[in-house]
Formats: structure tokens, sequence, C-alpha cells
């Protein structure tokens, strides 16, 4: 068999010469010749000098013998940068991380170990930071909370009111087809009210909380690490998680009764039209909402949206604070905060309605 | 023997909004190294955008053998991007691929060539710049000067005829800065290929450049061109002898 290249061979030549060749010499018996031809050719590209290695390397492994046909030395060149025998095996085993089932098993445990031990001290790095907060409120960076109040509340306030709105206004039609057949549609009124206070407000405005504002904490804490400024501020000696998480965390919590206030007014407007446009006079519907909006259901509403906020803020910010030093970490991150909160708001939702249930508010 | 142009760059006036650079022109010859000098903030990496096809100059023209690279021709262009391999200062490996995805990545993209082919040659290619064996590393995994490396065995899989580098040496210690230095050498002798390096580290400006030319901020272009032992030793004004001498503003000398 004689394989012979050209001084001008194009990938997609050395491609077609590399179908062929390769798969016959594969298939050749030992003690074969297998004749490299380059003696029109003075330098071997890339594409060129990976087929002569190739098919050294396969009759070094299938015992044929070998022949060159090399008057200028560009295979012996070849074959000098490129000896066939480090080539030998080209399977994907090269990493530096294990590939078996059992380490990565292994490494995904100690993973979701370490992750928990880090969310577990960020807690209490959080729970301690508080508590000083109640005592020193002056030691909080309020300058970074108004800030990061406004990016994550005023500016998402036309959403929240958007969403607000067309869920009010969903809610009514839904419900006052049912209650129609009654002729008690006016009682839509109290579902919506009593609804949107004590369910739907905070959880959709901590939905809207959390793909805004949580991804955008893990985003921007996560590149502040990859750009190595977290460990500037703790060879200061100050504590990322207080510095960075603390104005965060505050500001979502306190943002979040805020905007849970706009969206359920937004709702309620939007209820009325539906029920304004069903003949209910809006006195009727204003007096309905009136009577079923009660001080602990407010209070119970408002009191969740903001541990949501608190949710939303840590989760963001421990997530961002453990990121890795990789742009695609940092995408990683922000991901993983939405989604922590969102499962986070689910539970926490699941253990306040039994709370509610026991305590009869 | 009149050596081949390769780069021709003809009066560009550098600059994003406003000109940082004005007229600078100058040509490079096939198989030299080539090194943009100057000061930091001079310009030297807004050049290089500029002959790179990252940001159109404000003014004049680049062509890459031949090929206007500021072309409103697509074709043209797309010709002119096929000559080169850029290695960025960073490295600029991406960081959700090993170091031989990231190797196989064009040739994957812009060759025809069978999958075991492409991955032998991406091996060759790590192979030349000392990597082969880190091929499965992520670039999280290795050092700075393993990433440099890694960068130019990426920009080398096409097989570029120029190679552009932005501060290959920055933040490299001695020992792998001159290894780096040599692997740029060995790469040009053995593929005769022409190599313009954006630095101002001046051993590797003296352990590998042909011709350099040297910019300015406060003079906003050029102010010299030539070899750089010539420069060091004949420095044609002032600003030139202070920087081969690492003298500060204001030092006497």
């Amino acid at each position: 068999m004689v394989v012979k290249f050209n001084n001008a061979m194009n990938a997609d030549e050395v491609s077609a010469l590399w179908t062929r060749t390769v798969a016959e010499a594969a298939a050749s018996q030992s003690g074969a010749t297998l004749t490299l031809d380059a003696s029109d050719c003075a330098t071997l590209g890339g594409a060129a000098s990976a087929l002569a290695v190739e098919l050294r390397r396969i009759a070094n492994e299938r015992g044929l013998k070998l022949e060159l046909r090399d008057p200028h030395g560009s295979l012996d060149t070849v074959f000098r940068v490129f000896p066939a025998e480090k080539f030998a095996k080209i399977e994907t085993g090269l990493s530096g991380r294990s590939h078996s089932l059992a380490a990565q098993v292994g490494e995904s445990t100690m993973r979701i170990w370490r992750d928990f031990v880090e969310q577990l001290a960020f807690l209490g790095e959080m729970v301690s930071g508080f508590l000083r907060l109640m005592f020193h409120p002056g030691r909080l960076r309020w300058r970074e909370t108004l800030v990061c109040f406004e990016r994550a509340g005023i500016d998402a306030l036309p959403i929240t009111l958007l969403i607000g709105f067309l869920i009010g206004l969903i809610l009514a039609f839904m419900s006052a087809a049912s209650l129609r057949q009654f002729g008690v549609e006016v009682y839509v009124a109290d579902l919506i009210a009593i609804g949107l206070f004590r369910e739907l407000g905070p959880i959709i405005t901590s939905i809207i909380l959390a793909g805004r504002s949580g991804s955008a904490f893990a985003a921007e804490i996560g590149t502040m690490k990859v750009n190595e400024e977290l460990d500037a501020l703790v060879t200061f000696g100050i504590r990322p998680a207080m510095f960075l998480a603390m104005p965060r965390v505050v500001a979502a919590t306190l943002v979040m009764p805020v905007l849970t206030i706009f969206a359920v007014t937004a709702g309620l407007v939007g209820g009325a039209m539906v029920l304004v446009s069903m003949q209910v006079p809006p006195v009727t519907y204003l007096n309905h909402v009136t009577d079923s909006i009660t001080l602990p259901n407010v209070l119970f509403g408002l009191g969740k949206s903001a541990v949501f906020g608190t949710l939303v803020g840590m989760v963001g910010c421990s997530h961002g604070l453990q990121t890795g030093r990789t742009a695609d970490a940092v995408g990683r991150a922000a991901t993983a905060a939405v989604v922590g909160s969102l499962v986070l708001i689910t539970v926490f939702d699941g253990a306040f309605a039994v709370v509610a249930y026991f305590a009869g508010v | 023997m009149e050596r081949k142009t390769v780069i021709e760059v003809n009066h560009v006036d550098a600059g994003y909004d406003h000109p940082v650079l004005r007229d600078v022109d100058f040509k490079v010859f096939q198989g030299e190294v080539f090194v943009v000098l100057g000061g930091s903030g001079c310009g030297k990496s807004t050049m290089l955008k500029h002959m790179i096809g990252l940001n159109p100059p404000l003014a004049g023209t680049v062509r890459l053998i031949g090929d206007n690279i500021w072309s409103g021709d697509p074709a043209e262009r797309t010709r002119a991007l096929r000559h080169f391999g850029v290695s960025y200062q960073s490295g600029a490996l991406f960081g959700s691929m090993t170091l031989l995805e990231n190797v196989l990545l064009p040739l994957e993209c812009f060759t025809s060539l069978p999958p075991s082919a492409r991955r032998l040659l991406a091996l060759m290619r790590l192979e030349q710049v000392g990597l082969r064996e880190y091929a499965g590393f992520y670039p999280a995994d290795i050092s700075g000067g393993m990433k440099k490396r890694a960068a130019i065995a990426r920009a080398l899989a096409l097989e570029p005829e120029i190679l552009f580098l932005d501060e290959p040496s920055a933040g490299l210690d001695p020992v792998t800065s001159a290894g780096l230095d040599r692997l740029l050498l060995e790469l040009r002798d053995r593929h005769g290929m022409t190599m313009v390096m954006v630095t101002h580290e001046l051993p590797s400006i003296f352990a590998v450049a042909d011709r350099c030319v040297m910019l300015d901020r406060a003079a906003q272009g050029m102010i010299a061109q030539g070899k750089p032992a010539e420069l060091r030793d004949y420095p044609p004004n002032d600003t030139v002898r202070r920087f081969f001498n690492r003298q500060a503003e204001g030092d006497k000398s």
C-alpha cells in the first residue's frame, strides 16, 4: 500500500485520503508494506502531518513494514517533532478530573456536603449579622442598601404592577364564571382580596424578585469573585458575606412587602375591571374588599413576603459567594440562585399555610 | 530578494470614538516577528483590534495578505479572517471546555477532516506547545503560562499564516516567559509563520523581535520603527531612549 503526499494538499484532499488510507492500513495483514511517499513534498501541512503520524502509529500497532520515500526530510521532521508513540492512545481519559462513575459519585457527594456546610456557615454569619445590626443599625452600608432597594424594588415596579393586574384580572374571570351560576359573583371581590393578600401577592412578587434580583445578586457577587475582588476584601480583613450580602438581603427583605402591596393593589384593580364589566357596582366591590381585608390577613401576607424577600436575598448572595472562578460558574450560580429561591419559597409557603391553619389566622 | 508583504497598515487612525493614534503606517513581511510596543495606554491593543477585525479603524485600511479586513465585501473579510490566529492576553480559553476541546473547536467548525484526524491534529498542536499531557484539563486547572501556551495552540489549529499575540509574556515569570519566547521562535523557524506581538516586555522584545514599531500616546502616533537593538543603541528621540533604558519621566540619563 502506497500513500502519496503532495505539496499543496488542502484539508479536503487530506480528509478523503485519511478516510481511505487509514481504513486500508488498519485492515492490512501484519508484515505487509506501507509506503509513505513524500518525494514531491518539501514540507507537510498540519493535516497531512497528522495523517503521516496516524499511519505510522497504525503500522507500529499492526506490525506493518513502514517504508519512507522522503528525499526532502519532511516526513522525518514530522516524526521527530511528533513521535507516533506519543499519540498511541488518543482516548478521552486524559483529564485531570476523574471520569469513573464511583469517582464522580464521590466528588458529587463531597461537593453537596461542602455546599451544605458553606450554606450553613453563611446562614450563621447572616443571623449573627442581623442580631448585631439590630443593636448597631449604623453598621449597615445604607447607601449600598438603598441602591439595592432601588434596583430590586423601584426598577421592578412596572413588571410587578403588570403581572399583579393580570393575575387579578384572570382570577376574577375564572372565579366569576363559576360563582355567577349561583348568582353570587359579588363574592369574587372577597376571593380576590383574600387570595391576593394571603397567597398570590407574596408568591408572585417573590418569584419576580427571585428572577430579577436573586439571579442578579448571584451574578454580581460571582463576577466579583472571578475578578478577585472578594480576595481583596478578605485581605483587607472585611468579611464578604457581611460587606456584600447584608445590604442586599436587607434591601430584599424591606422591598418585598412594598412590592407586594403594589402587586395586590394592581390585582384588585384588575378584578374590579372584570366585576364592573359584569354589572357589579364599584361601591359594592369596594365594600366587599374592605370587609374581607382584615388586619391579620394583611400582616400575615406582608410578613410572609418579608420572609420570602430574605430567602431570595440570602440564596442569591450565598450562591454568588460560592461561585467558581470561571465565566460558566457565574451562569450556574445565577441559575442555582433562582431555582433555590423558588424551591425555598414553595417550602416556606407550605410551612406558613400549616402554621396559619393551627394558629387560626 | 524582495520579501513578501503580509500585513499592510495604511494610514490608520486608531481609536474608538476619537483617534488616539493618527496616521499609523507600517508593513510586516513574511516570516518576521514584528512587535508593536509602547507604554501603557498608548493604543497598542486598540491598534491590534483594528488589525484583527474586532474594531474598525477611524480612517485607513488594514490588509492581510492582500485582503482588506475592513472591506465591505463579506467574502474578502472572511478570507482575511482565515489568514491569522490570535492569542489573547488572558488566553480567552473557553472555561467549559478542556484544552483539547478548545483546540478542536476551530477544526470542527472549519475543516472537513474526520473526527479522529481532527483529534490527532489538535493533540499535535498541544504537543507543539508542550501541553499534550494536559489535553483533558480545564483552563481553570492550569497555570497562567500554560493558558497562554494553550491559547497559542488554539490559534495555530487552522495553520494560519499570521499569528497575533497580545501581551504573551505579561504576568509570567522570567523562565516561563523565556520558554514562550523560544516557542514563538520555533514556530517561526519551522513554519515560516509571521507574528505580530503587542508587548512592552523588553526581554521578550530583544529575544524574539526582528523589527518593531513604537507607538506613543503623547505624540498620538508612531514615533519609531526599526530593529529593537538599533532603537536601543540609536534612539531617534527621548521617549524611545527612556523606554529602552527603563527610565521614568523626569529621570536624568
